[in-house]
């Protein structure tokens, strides 16, 4: 059993008297791709801008390799990487500028910033269009980039938040084939999305989110397994068993 | 070292930007075109003289130096059918003729007389120019009036009418020098000058601007999402509020850069010691605007939400900062005053420009700009940790 990298207790976070989460645990075992599901509102982001350094619980403890989020913030951003669920990127630079730009922020000298930015690109399928303007892309390049940047300082943990949203299957796949050959190299990942066959495909465990909670949490097939027939019954089954099927926000 | 690389990075969005770039580098110079287009540079009388030369001797060639050597007049020389054509054709209002034998009639102790042609009445500047021209006038029928009398009296001396006329020439070029009656000018309320009197207060103006622009910054980076990421990333709020301050507080600087070396070109209104002391107090102001414009960033939630803090803001500043009016020390006005950022600026401008004071003479207003400024940066990162949104 691989140690674990990532152990979130008992998290809480209100805005006002909306309480975005509500008692969340859960773990991530080093080199594991562990996905975090649940409708609109159920309170992923809030949990990963926490994981993140970016939004401070209001209560809980979060550790990452090892460190305390709340004590050695600094430590923790050095082991993480975040690719949000909203394009993240300066559009009026280039590729390799937005990538380098970012690099350098997590530490990396110019030189090494480059060097890593023109590996990224290539595991990307962008090394053609490293000096074109980011704003000239298409949707599916920007995810890719987008994508590239959380890569960037090579992180040993990535959050992922929607990272294949509104692209066409061509990206959708070399984002897939990106994240598997980054697991092969042990790096850990929180993956969340909307699409249940993506998260089926990817996700060694996942934890299904409702009202801020944390409603499941299993390998796609024992979640599956619950539902009868593990081979008939789909990721969406289960998640429509578990959130209902009345309409969000 | 990272801060210097979010303050690069800042420049280099704002250089990619044609539009924000062209908008920011074209204000100062489309200001200083309309301020010049609209005073012209000019704070006293500045006219021409037309003038027919029909004699073109020795008199009336003194005639015409004495009347170029007076301040704001230029004399323009037109033959007799040119200056009828211009004032048929009311080109000009107002034109002096020199007759022939000027020169000759005035050596022979003749009466001679000159000529106005005008139109109308000449209009105010020809009026103008006529009382010039007659005070010249008169200035020579005095000298001459003096060297008929010497002459006078020092004849049958053996003195020759050279002699004579060397040494009155000096007398009378010493009076010039040093008349017995001097007039003098004593200018209340201030320089006569347009420009030294409210270009200190336009270029405050200016600075003032980067409040809005400073204050949008972190609004656009959460707008964006970068700011997040930026936050996710080993950046400290320290380090990203450091680059994003001398980011802005050098587009403010070169704005302002750009406005003081056309004033410098356009209306002389400085030497190179005051022009290098406006500058520090140019740098210094920015600064203090930056920080400010930083505090705004960091509580603002939106663009609009911003820009219109730093409105209210620049506004409550020029109303009681007296920028483009002068607040008399002992009124309650003055007290006010001293809550308005640029009030400092504006006071350390006046005391180098229209003062003739050094920087250590303003050293008390620049010690605010630089505390405002330190305190801003602490405020900002301070607000931005503890207000909703913010880290």
């Amino acid at each position: 059993m691989a140690e674990d990298f990532l152990v979130a207790t008992d998290l809480h976070k209100s805005f006002h008297d909306f309480k975005a989460v509500n008692g969340v645990s859960f773990s991530i075992a080093k080199g594991e791709i562990f996905g975090l599901l649940g409708p609109n509102g159920a309170g992923k982001t809030t949990t990963i801008r926490m994981l993140s350094t970016v939004l401070e619980a209001d209560s809980g403890e979060i550790i990452i390799g090892g460190h305390s989020v709340r004590k050695k913030a600094e430590s923790v951003r050095a082991l993480i990487g975040v690719c949000p669920q909203e394009l993240a990127l300066y559009e009026d630079l280039s590729a390799m500028e937005n990538l380098i730009f970012f690099g350098r922020m997590d530490g990396l000298n110019t030189r090494d910033a480059r060097a890593q930015a023109e590996e990224y690109l290539k595991l990307m399928g962008l090394q053609d269009r490293a000096k074109g303007r980011v704003a000239k892309f298409s949707g599916g390049m920007k995810r890719r980039i987008n994508l590239a940047i959380a890569l960037m300082g090579n992180p040993q943990l990535v959050f992922m938040d929607e990272p294949t949203v509104g692209i066409d299957p061509q990206s959708r796949n070399r984002i897939y084939e990106t994240i598997e050959g980054l697991q092969s190299k042990g790096m850990t990942i929180l993956y969340t999305t909307h699409y249940m066959e993506e998260a089926d495909r990817l996700c060694d465990r996942i934890a299904i989110m409702d009202g801020g909670k944390i409603i499941a949490m299993d390998t796609p097939r024992a979640l599956k397994a619950q539902l009868g027939d593990s081979e008939k019954a789909t990721l969406e089954d289960v998640f429509l068993n578990l959130t209902g099927r009345s309409l969000r926000d | 070292m990272r801060a210097i690389y979010i303050a690069l990075n800042e420049v280099r969005l704002y250089l990619r930007d044609k539009g924000d770039l062209a908008f920011s580098l074209l204000l100062p110079i489309v200001t200083v075109a309309l301020v010049y287009a609209a005073f012209g540079g000019e704070t006293r009388f500045e006219g021409d003289a037309y003038v027919v030369d029909e004699d073109n001797g020795l008199y009336s060639n003194i005639l015409i130096d004495q009347l170029e050597a007076v301040d704001g007049v230029d004399v323009e020389l037109l033959t007799a059918s040119e200056a009828d054509a211009k004032l048929d054709n009311s080109d000009v209002l107002l034109v002096l003729f020199i007759p022939e034998n000027f020169s000759e009639d005035l050596k022979s102790g003749e009466p001679t007389h000159l000529l106005f042609k005008q139109r109308g009445n000449a209009g105010d500047e020809g009026q103008i120019v006529r009382s010039i021209i007659q005070g010249v006038v008169s200035e020579i029928n005095k000298e001459f009036t003096v060297r008929s009398q010497v002459a006078e009296i020092v004849q049958d001396r053996g003195i020759t009418q050279d002699q004579i006329e060397n040494n009155v020439q000096e007398l009378l070029a010493e009076e010039r020098a040093r008349p017995l009656v001097g007039v003098n000018e004593e200018v209340l309320g201030g320089s006569s000058d347009f420009e030294t009197q409210f270009l200190p207060g336009i270029v405050t103006m200016y600075v003032l601007f980067a409040v809005s622009m400073t204050a949008r910054i972190i609004v656009e980076e959460r707008r964006n999402g970068t700011l997040e990421r930026l936050l996710s990333t080993r950046l400290s709020v320290g380090q990203l509020f450091l680059g994003k301050f001398l980011a802005n507080m050098s587009r403010g600087f070169v704005q302002t850069l750009i406005l003081l070396v056309l004033s410098y070109i356009v209306f002389q209104m400085f030497t190179p010691l005051t022009f290098l002391q406006s500058l520090v107090i140019a740098l210094l102001f920015t600064a203090a605007v930056s920080a400010i414009g930083l505090i705004i960033a960091s509580i603002a939630h939106s663009e609009e939400g911003a820009s219109w803090i730093a409105v209210v803001f620049s506004v409550i500043c020029f109303m009681f900062g007296g920028t483009f009016f002068q607040v008399a020390k002992d009124s309650a006005f003055y007290s006010i005053s001293r809550i308005s950022i640029n009030t400092y600026a504006n006071d350390a401008f006046d005391t180098i420009l229209t003062g003739g004071g050094s920087l250590a003479n303003v050293s008390t207003d620049l010690l605010v700009l630089v505390g405002v400024t330190v305190v801003g940066l602490m405020i900002s990162r301070y607000l931005f940790r503890i207000v909703a949104g913010g880290k």
